[in-house]
Protein backbone atom coordinates (compact mmCIF):
# COMPACT_ATOMS: atom_id res chain seq x y z
CA UNK A 1 0.00 0.00 0.00
CA UNK A 2 2.61 2.63 0.94
CA UNK A 3 4.60 2.51 -2.05
CA UNK A 4 1.88 2.72 -4.50
CA UNK A 5 0.46 5.69 -2.57
CA UNK A 6 4.40 7.37 -2.60
CA UNK A 7 4.10 6.43 -6.45
CA UNK A 8 0.64 8.28 -7.15
CA UNK A 9 1.93 11.31 -4.75
CA UNK A 10 5.20 11.53 -6.65
CA UNK A 11 3.58 10.98 -9.98
CA UNK A 12 0.99 13.67 -9.56
CA UNK A 13 3.76 16.24 -8.06
CA UNK A 14 5.40 15.46 -11.40
CA UNK A 15 2.27 16.25 -13.59
CA UNK A 16 1.75 19.67 -11.78
CA UNK A 17 4.93 20.52 -11.82
CA UNK A 18 5.42 19.65 -15.86
CA UNK A 19 1.81 21.50 -16.75
CA UNK A 20 1.72 24.83 -16.58
CA UNK A 21 -1.31 25.67 -14.36
CA UNK A 22 -3.27 28.53 -15.54
CA UNK A 23 -2.03 31.07 -12.65
CA UNK A 24 1.39 30.61 -13.53
CA UNK A 25 0.63 30.09 -17.29
CA UNK A 26 2.14 33.59 -18.50
CA UNK A 27 5.33 32.36 -17.22
CA UNK A 28 5.17 29.48 -19.96
CA UNK A 29 7.82 29.73 -22.83
CA UNK A 30 5.44 27.74 -24.96
CA UNK A 31 2.01 26.61 -25.37
CA UNK A 32 -0.33 24.08 -27.70
CA UNK A 33 -1.40 25.48 -30.65
CA UNK A 34 -4.85 24.74 -29.39
CA UNK A 35 -4.63 27.69 -26.54
CA UNK A 36 -6.32 30.49 -27.26
CA UNK A 37 -3.98 33.32 -27.85
CA UNK A 38 -4.51 36.14 -25.21
CA UNK A 39 -5.54 39.61 -26.25
CA UNK A 40 -2.11 41.75 -26.95
CA UNK A 41 -3.48 44.90 -25.97
CA UNK A 42 -5.32 45.63 -22.87
CA UNK A 43 -9.03 46.32 -23.15
CA UNK A 44 -8.93 50.08 -22.92
CA UNK A 45 -6.10 50.73 -25.63
CA UNK A 46 -8.08 48.08 -27.63
CA UNK A 47 -11.25 49.80 -27.53
CA UNK A 48 -9.63 53.17 -28.68
CA UNK A 49 -7.37 51.48 -31.28
CA UNK A 50 -10.22 49.33 -32.87
CA UNK A 51 -12.23 52.11 -33.17
CA UNK A 52 -9.08 54.43 -34.71
CA UNK A 53 -8.80 52.17 -37.55
CA UNK A 54 -11.71 52.92 -38.80
CA UNK A 55 -10.71 56.26 -39.60
CA UNK A 56 -7.37 55.92 -40.70
CA UNK A 57 -8.69 55.54 -44.47
CA UNK A 58 -9.40 59.18 -44.36
CA UNK A 59 -7.04 60.39 -41.87
CA UNK A 60 -4.17 57.97 -42.22
CA UNK A 61 -2.13 57.15 -39.23
CA UNK A 62 -2.15 60.04 -37.48
CA UNK A 63 -3.08 61.61 -34.25
CA UNK A 64 -6.34 62.75 -35.56
CA UNK A 65 -7.43 59.24 -36.80
CA UNK A 66 -6.59 58.51 -32.70
CA UNK A 67 -8.25 61.19 -31.34
CA UNK A 68 -11.52 60.50 -33.16
CA UNK A 69 -11.10 56.49 -32.55
CA UNK A 70 -11.41 57.58 -28.40
CA UNK A 71 -14.11 59.92 -29.26
CA UNK A 72 -15.83 57.05 -31.10
CA UNK A 73 -15.10 54.76 -28.40
CA UNK A 74 -16.39 56.89 -26.09
CA UNK A 75 -13.32 58.47 -24.23
CA UNK A 76 -11.70 61.92 -24.19
CA UNK A 77 -9.05 63.52 -26.60
CA UNK A 78 -6.93 63.09 -23.62
CA UNK A 79 -7.33 59.60 -22.89
CA UNK A 80 -5.27 58.81 -26.43
CA UNK A 81 -2.22 59.48 -23.46
CA UNK A 82 -2.90 55.90 -22.91
CA UNK A 83 -0.70 55.03 -25.87
CA UNK A 84 2.87 55.53 -24.85
CA UNK A 85 3.72 55.17 -28.45
CA UNK A 86 1.01 57.56 -30.08
CA UNK A 87 0.66 56.49 -33.48
CA UNK A 88 2.79 54.02 -33.81
CA UNK A 89 0.80 51.78 -31.76
CA UNK A 90 -1.98 52.17 -33.96
CA UNK A 91 0.26 50.95 -36.75
CA UNK A 92 1.52 48.13 -34.46
CA UNK A 93 -2.36 47.23 -33.65
CA UNK A 94 -3.46 47.17 -36.76
CA UNK A 95 -0.07 44.41 -38.32
CA UNK A 96 -0.43 42.55 -35.08
CA UNK A 97 -4.70 41.97 -35.42
CA UNK A 98 -3.68 41.42 -38.97
CA UNK A 99 -1.06 38.90 -38.51
CA UNK A 100 -3.30 37.07 -35.65
CA UNK A 101 -5.70 36.75 -38.44
CA UNK A 102 -4.16 35.10 -40.90
CA UNK A 103 -4.69 31.83 -39.30
CA UNK A 104 -8.07 32.30 -40.31
CA UNK A 105 -7.71 33.18 -43.96
CA UNK A 106 -4.99 31.00 -45.08
CA UNK A 107 -5.51 28.85 -48.09
CA UNK A 108 -3.73 25.60 -47.99
CA UNK A 109 -2.17 25.33 -51.40
CA UNK A 110 -0.28 21.90 -51.91
CA UNK A 111 3.42 23.92 -52.59
CA UNK A 112 4.98 26.77 -50.90
CA UNK A 113 3.31 29.38 -48.96
CA UNK A 114 2.18 32.07 -51.98
CA UNK A 115 -0.79 31.64 -50.59
CA UNK A 116 -0.80 32.07 -47.10
CA UNK A 117 -2.12 35.81 -47.59
CA UNK A 118 -1.85 38.80 -49.38
CA UNK A 119 1.11 41.81 -48.83
CA UNK A 120 -0.74 44.13 -46.38
CA UNK A 121 0.01 47.08 -48.09
CA UNK A 122 0.34 49.84 -45.07
CA UNK A 123 1.38 52.85 -46.96
CA UNK A 124 4.47 55.22 -47.06
CA UNK A 125 2.75 56.60 -44.28
CA UNK A 126 2.97 53.56 -42.14
CA UNK A 127 6.11 52.62 -43.00
CA UNK A 128 7.81 55.76 -42.26
CA UNK A 129 6.46 55.66 -38.77
CA UNK A 130 7.82 52.14 -38.78
CA UNK A 131 11.52 53.30 -39.40
CA UNK A 132 12.01 56.01 -36.88
CA UNK A 133 14.78 54.77 -34.99
CA UNK A 134 13.21 54.46 -31.41
CA UNK A 135 10.38 52.65 -33.18
CA UNK A 136 13.11 50.54 -35.22
CA UNK A 137 13.35 47.55 -32.36
CA UNK A 138 9.87 46.95 -32.21
CA UNK A 139 9.08 47.38 -35.84
CA UNK A 140 11.94 44.51 -36.99
CA UNK A 141 10.23 42.32 -33.97
CA UNK A 142 6.56 42.54 -35.58
CA UNK A 143 8.22 41.80 -38.90
CA UNK A 144 10.15 38.60 -37.54
CA UNK A 145 6.88 37.61 -36.11
CA UNK A 146 4.62 37.95 -38.98
CA UNK A 147 7.59 36.29 -41.16
CA UNK A 148 7.89 33.07 -38.50
CA UNK A 149 3.86 32.93 -38.53
CA UNK A 150 3.81 32.78 -42.17
CA UNK A 151 6.43 30.32 -42.71
CA UNK A 152 4.20 27.90 -39.84
CA UNK A 153 0.84 28.38 -41.33
CA UNK A 154 2.86 27.40 -44.83
CA UNK A 155 3.71 23.88 -42.46
CA UNK A 156 7.50 24.53 -42.02
CA UNK A 157 9.31 21.90 -39.68
CA UNK A 158 13.04 22.46 -40.46
CA UNK A 159 15.33 22.24 -36.88
CA UNK A 160 18.26 23.46 -38.27
CA UNK A 161 19.84 27.07 -39.18
CA UNK A 162 17.74 27.24 -42.01
CA UNK A 163 14.59 28.02 -39.60
CA UNK A 164 16.64 31.39 -39.26
CA UNK A 165 17.48 31.90 -43.06
CA UNK A 166 14.44 31.09 -44.11
CA UNK A 167 12.72 33.63 -41.73
CA UNK A 168 15.31 36.50 -42.46
CA UNK A 169 15.00 35.66 -46.25
CA UNK A 170 10.95 36.20 -46.20
CA UNK A 171 11.45 38.86 -43.86
CA UNK A 172 13.42 41.17 -46.38
CA UNK A 173 11.49 40.05 -49.40
CA UNK A 174 8.23 41.11 -47.57
CA UNK A 175 9.37 44.15 -46.99
CA UNK A 176 10.71 44.91 -49.80
CA UNK A 177 7.40 44.14 -51.59
CA UNK A 178 5.56 46.25 -49.05
CA UNK A 179 8.34 49.55 -50.27
CA UNK A 180 7.15 48.23 -53.79
CA UNK A 181 3.55 48.41 -53.29
CA UNK A 182 3.40 52.32 -51.99
CA UNK A 183 4.62 53.09 -55.45
CA UNK A 184 2.64 50.76 -57.61
CA UNK A 185 -0.68 51.79 -59.67
CA UNK A 186 -1.25 48.90 -61.62
CA UNK A 187 -5.25 47.38 -60.78
CA UNK A 188 -5.04 45.26 -57.81
CA UNK A 189 -1.56 45.38 -57.63
CA UNK A 190 -0.92 42.68 -59.60
CA UNK A 191 2.72 44.14 -59.97
CA UNK A 192 3.20 43.50 -56.70
CA UNK A 193 2.20 39.86 -56.37
CA UNK A 194 4.64 39.37 -59.32
CA UNK A 195 7.39 41.22 -57.47
CA UNK A 196 6.88 39.07 -54.41
CA UNK A 197 6.84 35.79 -56.86
CA UNK A 198 10.32 36.91 -58.90
CA UNK A 199 11.65 38.16 -55.47
CA UNK A 200 10.80 34.10 -54.41
CA UNK A 201 11.43 32.85 -57.13
CA UNK A 202 15.40 34.60 -56.72
CA UNK A 203 15.50 33.41 -52.85
CA UNK A 204 14.96 29.78 -54.32
CA UNK A 205 17.36 30.13 -57.24
CA UNK A 206 20.18 31.94 -55.28
CA UNK A 207 19.64 29.11 -52.84
CA UNK A 208 20.21 26.46 -55.14
CA UNK A 209 23.13 28.20 -56.78
CA UNK A 210 24.89 28.58 -53.10
CA UNK A 211 24.50 25.27 -52.40
CA UNK A 212 25.83 24.27 -55.52
CA UNK A 213 28.60 26.55 -55.17
CA UNK A 214 29.47 25.32 -51.86
CA UNK A 215 29.45 21.48 -52.86
CA UNK A 216 31.52 21.99 -56.23
CA UNK A 217 34.20 24.09 -54.13
CA UNK A 218 34.38 21.73 -51.65
CA UNK A 219 34.69 18.40 -54.23
CA UNK A 220 37.36 20.74 -56.10
CA UNK A 221 39.47 21.53 -53.04
CA UNK A 222 39.40 17.79 -51.58
CA UNK A 223 40.37 16.11 -55.18
CA UNK A 224 43.26 18.99 -55.45
CA UNK A 225 44.26 17.73 -52.19
CA UNK A 226 44.25 14.65 -53.19
CA UNK A 227 45.98 14.95 -56.22
CA UNK A 228 49.12 16.54 -54.35
CA UNK A 229 49.16 13.81 -51.90
CA UNK A 230 49.56 11.24 -54.60
CA UNK A 231 52.34 13.52 -55.86
CA UNK A 232 54.02 13.53 -52.69
CA UNK A 233 52.96 16.05 -51.14
CA UNK A 234 52.92 15.89 -47.26
CA UNK A 235 49.42 17.54 -46.87
CA UNK B 1 -1.51 90.45 10.60
CA UNK B 2 -2.07 86.64 12.35
CA UNK B 3 -0.81 85.22 9.32
CA UNK B 4 2.35 87.20 9.20
CA UNK B 5 3.15 86.60 12.53
CA UNK B 6 2.64 82.71 12.46
CA UNK B 7 4.49 83.22 9.04
CA UNK B 8 7.23 84.39 11.01
CA UNK B 9 7.25 82.50 13.96
CA UNK B 10 7.64 79.78 11.75
CA UNK B 11 10.46 80.97 9.84
CA UNK B 12 12.18 81.84 12.75
CA UNK B 13 11.39 78.63 14.39
CA UNK B 14 12.68 76.93 10.91
CA UNK B 15 16.36 79.11 11.34
CA UNK B 16 16.51 78.56 15.19
CA UNK B 17 16.61 74.60 13.96
CA UNK B 18 19.62 75.81 11.36
CA UNK B 19 21.22 77.36 14.00
CA UNK B 20 20.50 74.66 16.56
CA UNK B 21 22.43 72.30 13.87
CA UNK B 22 25.27 74.42 13.94
CA UNK B 23 26.26 74.38 16.95
CA UNK B 24 26.81 70.78 16.49
CA UNK B 25 28.98 71.67 13.70
CA UNK B 26 30.21 74.82 14.29
CA UNK B 27 30.68 76.03 10.69
CA UNK B 28 28.63 76.02 7.14
CA UNK B 29 30.56 74.64 4.82
CA UNK B 30 30.29 73.09 1.50
CA UNK B 31 30.74 69.34 2.86
CA UNK B 32 28.38 69.77 6.34
CA UNK B 33 25.31 68.66 4.34
CA UNK B 34 27.19 66.01 2.34
CA UNK B 35 28.57 64.42 5.56
CA UNK B 36 24.57 65.04 6.73
CA UNK B 37 23.61 63.20 4.02
CA UNK B 38 26.12 59.96 4.59
CA UNK B 39 25.01 59.93 8.21
CA UNK B 40 21.70 58.29 6.68
CA UNK B 41 18.66 59.00 8.68
CA UNK B 42 16.00 56.72 9.90
CA UNK B 43 15.79 53.80 7.52
CA UNK B 44 13.49 54.88 4.81
CA UNK B 45 10.49 52.88 6.29
CA UNK B 46 6.79 53.60 5.66
CA UNK B 47 6.16 52.87 9.29
CA UNK B 48 6.14 56.21 11.06
CA UNK B 49 4.79 56.97 14.47
CA UNK B 50 1.11 57.79 13.58
CA UNK B 51 0.14 60.92 13.30
CA UNK B 52 3.92 61.59 11.70
CA UNK B 53 5.16 62.00 8.61
CA UNK B 54 8.55 63.25 7.06
CA UNK B 55 9.43 66.71 6.29
CA UNK B 56 12.80 66.05 4.47
CA UNK B 57 15.13 63.77 7.07
CA UNK B 58 12.78 65.23 9.90
CA UNK B 59 10.01 63.22 11.52
CA UNK B 60 7.16 65.92 12.32
CA UNK B 61 3.95 65.80 12.93
CA UNK B 62 1.07 65.15 10.44
CA UNK B 63 -0.61 68.79 11.27
CA UNK B 64 2.75 70.95 11.13
CA UNK B 65 3.49 69.67 7.35
CA UNK B 66 1.48 71.83 5.32
CA UNK B 67 2.30 74.53 6.97
CA UNK B 68 6.01 74.21 6.96
CA UNK B 69 5.73 73.23 3.66
CA UNK B 70 3.80 76.79 2.78
CA UNK B 71 6.67 78.69 4.55
CA UNK B 72 9.13 76.83 2.41
CA UNK B 73 7.86 78.15 -0.53
CA UNK B 74 6.98 81.28 0.26
CA UNK B 75 10.17 82.00 0.98
CA UNK B 76 11.61 80.79 -2.51
CA UNK B 77 9.00 82.20 -4.25
CA UNK B 78 10.48 85.16 -5.59
CA UNK B 79 13.38 83.09 -6.86
CA UNK B 80 12.10 80.32 -8.06
CA UNK B 81 12.41 80.40 -11.48
CA UNK B 82 16.31 81.38 -10.84
CA UNK B 83 16.36 78.62 -8.21
CA UNK B 84 15.32 76.13 -10.47
CA UNK B 85 17.25 76.88 -13.59
CA UNK B 86 21.00 76.81 -11.17
CA UNK B 87 19.84 73.80 -9.65
CA UNK B 88 18.72 71.55 -12.78
CA UNK B 89 21.28 73.43 -14.77
CA UNK B 90 18.31 75.22 -16.78
CA UNK B 91 17.04 71.10 -17.98
CA UNK B 92 13.78 71.72 -15.99
CA UNK B 93 12.76 73.62 -18.92
CA UNK B 94 13.20 71.35 -21.10
CA UNK B 95 11.69 68.79 -19.10
CA UNK B 96 8.51 70.88 -18.93
CA UNK B 97 8.31 71.70 -22.07
CA UNK B 98 8.32 67.79 -23.45
CA UNK B 99 5.79 67.05 -20.45
CA UNK B 100 3.25 69.77 -22.12
CA UNK B 101 3.98 68.79 -25.86
CA UNK B 102 3.58 64.56 -24.82
CA UNK B 103 0.11 65.32 -23.26
CA UNK B 104 -0.83 67.71 -26.32
CA UNK B 105 -3.43 69.68 -25.11
CA UNK B 106 -6.28 71.05 -26.95
CA UNK B 107 -8.86 70.04 -29.53
CA UNK B 108 -8.33 70.89 -32.96
CA UNK B 109 -11.70 72.54 -34.47
CA UNK B 110 -11.03 71.26 -37.74
CA UNK B 111 -10.68 67.32 -36.93
CA UNK B 112 -14.18 68.03 -34.38
CA UNK B 113 -17.64 67.85 -35.45
CA UNK B 114 -19.43 70.73 -34.38
CA UNK B 115 -19.12 70.59 -30.78
CA UNK B 116 -21.00 72.24 -27.90
CA UNK B 117 -19.83 74.88 -26.23
CA UNK B 118 -18.98 73.11 -23.05
CA UNK B 119 -17.09 70.14 -25.12
CA UNK B 120 -15.06 72.68 -26.68
CA UNK B 121 -11.60 73.00 -25.48
CA UNK B 122 -10.47 70.74 -22.53
CA UNK B 123 -10.71 71.76 -19.00
CA UNK B 124 -7.30 71.81 -17.23
CA UNK B 125 -6.40 71.38 -13.63
CA UNK B 126 -3.19 72.46 -12.52
CA UNK B 127 -2.04 71.69 -9.09
CA UNK B 128 1.08 73.34 -7.22
CA UNK B 129 1.32 75.03 -9.96
CA UNK B 130 1.25 78.41 -8.41
CA UNK B 131 3.91 80.72 -10.45
CA UNK B 132 1.88 78.85 -13.94
CA UNK B 133 4.91 77.50 -15.76
CA UNK B 134 3.07 74.43 -16.84
CA UNK B 135 -0.34 76.76 -16.86
CA UNK B 136 1.03 79.02 -19.68
CA UNK B 137 2.87 76.04 -21.63
CA UNK B 138 -0.35 74.45 -22.02
CA UNK B 139 -2.51 77.43 -23.37
CA UNK B 140 0.46 78.34 -25.37
CA UNK B 141 0.18 74.57 -27.21
CA UNK B 142 -3.57 74.39 -27.33
CA UNK B 143 -3.67 77.83 -28.44
CA UNK B 144 -0.70 77.68 -31.80
CA UNK B 145 -0.32 74.02 -32.24
CA UNK B 146 -4.03 72.93 -31.83
CA UNK B 147 -5.79 76.19 -32.82
CA UNK B 148 -7.78 75.76 -29.92
CA UNK B 149 -9.10 78.80 -28.26
CA UNK B 150 -11.45 77.40 -25.81
CA UNK B 151 -9.07 75.07 -23.55
CA UNK B 152 -9.07 76.87 -20.39
CA UNK B 153 -6.71 76.33 -17.21
CA UNK B 154 -7.58 76.95 -13.63
CA UNK B 155 -3.96 76.82 -11.68
CA UNK B 156 -4.59 75.43 -7.67
CA UNK B 157 -1.73 76.18 -4.97
CA UNK B 158 -1.75 76.05 -1.42
CA UNK B 159 0.84 79.10 -1.20
CA UNK B 160 -0.72 82.33 -1.81
CA UNK B 161 2.99 83.84 -3.07
CA UNK B 162 3.04 81.67 -4.71
CA UNK B 163 -0.40 82.48 -7.02
CA UNK B 164 0.33 85.93 -6.47
CA UNK B 165 3.82 85.97 -8.86
CA UNK B 166 1.85 83.44 -11.36
CA UNK B 167 -0.90 86.18 -11.53
CA UNK B 168 2.15 88.74 -11.68
CA UNK B 169 3.14 86.82 -15.11
CA UNK B 170 0.17 86.00 -16.07
CA UNK B 171 -0.22 89.83 -17.41
CA UNK B 172 2.92 89.38 -19.65
CA UNK B 173 1.01 86.74 -21.32
CA UNK B 174 -2.54 86.55 -23.75
CA UNK B 175 -4.22 85.35 -21.45
CA UNK B 176 -4.20 87.51 -18.16
CA UNK B 177 -7.86 88.99 -18.06
CA UNK B 178 -9.55 86.20 -20.43
CA UNK B 179 -11.80 83.04 -18.93
CA UNK B 180 -9.31 80.82 -19.84
CA UNK B 181 -6.86 81.01 -16.93
CA UNK B 182 -7.96 81.06 -13.42
CA UNK B 183 -6.21 80.99 -9.99
CA UNK B 184 -7.42 79.26 -7.22
CA UNK B 185 -5.94 78.89 -3.49
CA UNK B 186 -6.39 75.51 -2.56
CA UNK B 187 -5.02 72.03 -1.04
CA UNK B 188 -4.66 69.11 -3.29
CA UNK B 189 -6.08 66.96 -0.62
CA UNK B 190 -9.29 68.67 -0.82
CA UNK B 191 -10.61 70.17 -3.87
CA UNK B 192 -13.68 71.21 -2.68
CA UNK B 193 -14.19 74.12 -5.20
CA UNK B 194 -13.98 71.83 -8.51
CA UNK B 195 -17.05 69.66 -9.26
CA UNK B 196 -16.80 65.85 -9.51
CA UNK B 197 -16.20 64.87 -13.50
CA UNK B 198 -15.55 68.50 -14.53
CA UNK B 199 -11.32 68.05 -15.76
CA UNK B 200 -10.15 66.47 -18.48
CA UNK B 201 -6.51 67.05 -17.58
CA UNK B 202 -5.00 67.14 -13.65
CA UNK B 203 -1.34 67.81 -14.00
CA UNK B 204 1.00 68.22 -11.59
CA UNK B 205 4.85 69.66 -11.74
CA UNK B 206 7.12 68.78 -9.07
CA UNK B 207 4.60 69.22 -6.40
CA UNK B 208 3.63 66.23 -5.32
CA UNK B 209 6.40 65.49 -3.19
CA UNK B 210 4.87 68.23 -0.50
CA UNK B 211 1.73 66.82 0.16
CA UNK B 212 0.99 65.34 3.35
CA UNK B 213 -1.18 62.69 1.74
CA UNK B 214 -0.23 61.47 -1.77
CA UNK B 215 -2.78 59.32 -1.43
CA UNK B 216 -5.57 61.22 -0.42
CA UNK B 217 -4.30 64.04 -3.51
CA UNK B 218 -4.45 60.83 -6.10
CA UNK B 219 -8.03 59.83 -4.72
CA UNK B 220 -9.12 63.41 -5.17
CA UNK B 221 -7.48 63.66 -8.80
CA UNK B 222 -9.53 60.70 -9.57
CA UNK B 223 -13.11 62.15 -8.09
CA UNK B 224 -12.80 65.33 -10.00
CA UNK B 225 -11.21 64.00 -13.34
CA UNK B 226 -13.91 62.66 -16.29
CA UNK B 227 -14.20 59.10 -17.11
CA UNK B 228 -11.43 58.79 -19.27
CA UNK B 229 -9.41 61.97 -18.05
CA UNK B 230 -5.53 61.90 -18.07
CA UNK B 231 -3.82 62.45 -14.52
CA UNK B 232 -0.40 63.58 -15.57
CA UNK B 233 2.52 64.22 -12.80
CA UNK B 234 6.18 65.30 -13.70
CA UNK B 235 8.54 65.09 -10.25
CA UNK B 236 12.00 64.51 -9.18
CA UNK B 237 12.55 60.38 -9.29
CA UNK B 238 15.22 57.84 -8.67
CA UNK B 239 18.19 57.87 -11.11
CA UNK B 240 18.77 54.11 -12.87
CA UNK B 241 22.36 53.39 -13.48
CA UNK B 242 24.63 53.79 -10.14
CA UNK B 243 27.02 55.54 -10.87
CA UNK B 244 25.43 58.55 -12.17
CA UNK B 245 22.98 58.19 -9.16
CA UNK B 246 26.69 58.77 -6.82
CA UNK B 247 27.35 62.01 -8.80
CA UNK B 248 23.86 63.36 -8.42
CA UNK B 249 23.67 62.93 -4.95
CA UNK B 250 26.51 64.71 -4.20
CA UNK B 251 25.80 67.26 -6.51
CA UNK B 252 22.52 67.49 -4.98
CA UNK B 253 23.14 67.57 -1.27
CA UNK B 254 26.50 69.37 -1.31
CA UNK B 255 25.82 72.24 -3.84
CA UNK B 256 22.32 72.94 -3.87
CA UNK B 257 21.81 73.90 0.16
CA UNK B 258 24.99 76.40 -0.78
CA UNK B 259 23.68 77.63 -3.60
CA UNK B 260 20.62 78.49 -1.75
CA UNK B 261 22.57 79.89 0.74
CA UNK B 262 24.28 82.20 -1.93
CA UNK B 263 21.54 83.15 -4.50
CA UNK B 264 18.56 83.22 -1.91
CA UNK B 265 20.10 83.26 1.39
CA UNK B 266 17.85 80.53 2.29
CA UNK B 267 19.56 77.42 2.75
CA UNK B 268 17.25 75.27 4.97
CA UNK B 269 14.48 75.95 2.44
CA UNK B 270 16.96 73.98 -0.48
CA UNK B 271 18.21 71.54 1.99
CA UNK B 272 14.32 70.73 2.37
CA UNK B 273 14.15 70.12 -1.24
CA UNK B 274 16.64 68.13 -1.93
CA UNK B 275 15.84 65.96 1.46
CA UNK B 276 12.32 65.48 0.26
CA UNK B 277 14.09 64.62 -3.34
CA UNK B 278 15.24 61.75 -1.68
CA UNK B 279 12.73 60.63 0.26
CA UNK B 280 9.76 60.39 -2.92
CA UNK B 281 8.63 56.59 -3.95
CA UNK B 282 10.66 55.54 -6.83
CA UNK B 283 9.14 54.71 -10.18
CA UNK B 284 7.53 51.33 -9.78
CA UNK B 285 6.58 52.96 -6.21
CA UNK B 286 4.44 55.78 -7.51
CA UNK B 287 3.18 54.06 -10.43
CA UNK B 288 1.16 51.59 -8.40
CA UNK B 289 0.47 54.35 -5.57
CA UNK B 290 -1.38 55.82 -9.13
CA UNK B 291 -2.87 52.14 -10.40
CA UNK B 292 -4.72 51.70 -6.48
CA UNK B 293 -6.17 54.98 -6.70
CA UNK B 294 -8.09 53.79 -9.66
CA UNK B 295 -5.84 54.81 -12.49
CA UNK B 296 -5.39 52.83 -15.83
CA UNK B 297 -1.62 53.13 -16.45
CA UNK B 298 -0.01 53.34 -20.24
CA UNK B 299 2.82 51.41 -20.79
CA UNK B 300 5.08 50.40 -18.13
CA UNK B 301 3.50 53.75 -16.43
CA UNK B 302 5.98 56.18 -16.56
CA UNK B 303 8.91 57.83 -18.84
CA UNK B 304 12.37 58.92 -17.15
CA UNK B 305 14.12 61.81 -17.76
CA UNK B 306 17.55 62.35 -17.89
CA UNK B 307 18.02 58.81 -16.91
CA UNK B 308 15.78 59.44 -14.15
CA UNK B 309 16.22 62.41 -12.77
CA UNK B 310 13.01 63.18 -13.15
CA UNK B 311 9.98 61.08 -14.34
CA UNK B 312 6.35 61.70 -15.29
CA UNK B 313 3.77 59.54 -14.30
CA UNK B 314 0.71 59.30 -16.17
CA UNK B 315 -2.95 57.67 -15.22
CA UNK B 316 -6.14 57.89 -17.19
CA UNK B 317 -9.90 57.50 -15.15
CA UNK B 318 -11.18 54.45 -16.84
CA UNK B 319 -15.20 54.50 -18.04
Amino acid sequence: MPPTHISNAAFKTLRASSRCSTAAAQRCLYHSYERPASPPFPPAESAILSSALSHVPSYGFTSDALKLGARDAGYLDASTNLLPRGVFDLVSYHLVTQRLALRDSVQFPSHSEQGAGKILGVGAKAIAIMAQPTYVPASFAELARLADEIWFLAGDTSVDTSWYTKRASLSAIYSAAEVFMTQDTSKDFVETEQFFDARLEDAIKVGGFLGSLGEWVSYTGHSAVNVLRSKGVRI
Amino acid sequence: MNVTTSRVLLKRQLLAGGKRRAIKEPFRCFSCSARQFQQPPSPKSSQDAPGTTHFGFETIAEALKEQKVKTVFSSVASSYDTMNDLMSLGIHRLWKDHFVRNLNPGRNPLTSSSASPSEQGWNILDIAGGTGDIAFRMLDHASTINNDAHTKVTVADINPEMLAEGRKRALETPYARTPRLDFVEANAEKLDMIPDASIDLYTVAFGIRNFTHKDVALREAYRVLKPGGVFACLEFSKVNSSLFDAVYKRWSFSAIPLIGQLVAGDRDSYQYLVESIERFPSQTEFRDMIKDAGFLVPGQGWEDMTGGIAAIHKGVKPL
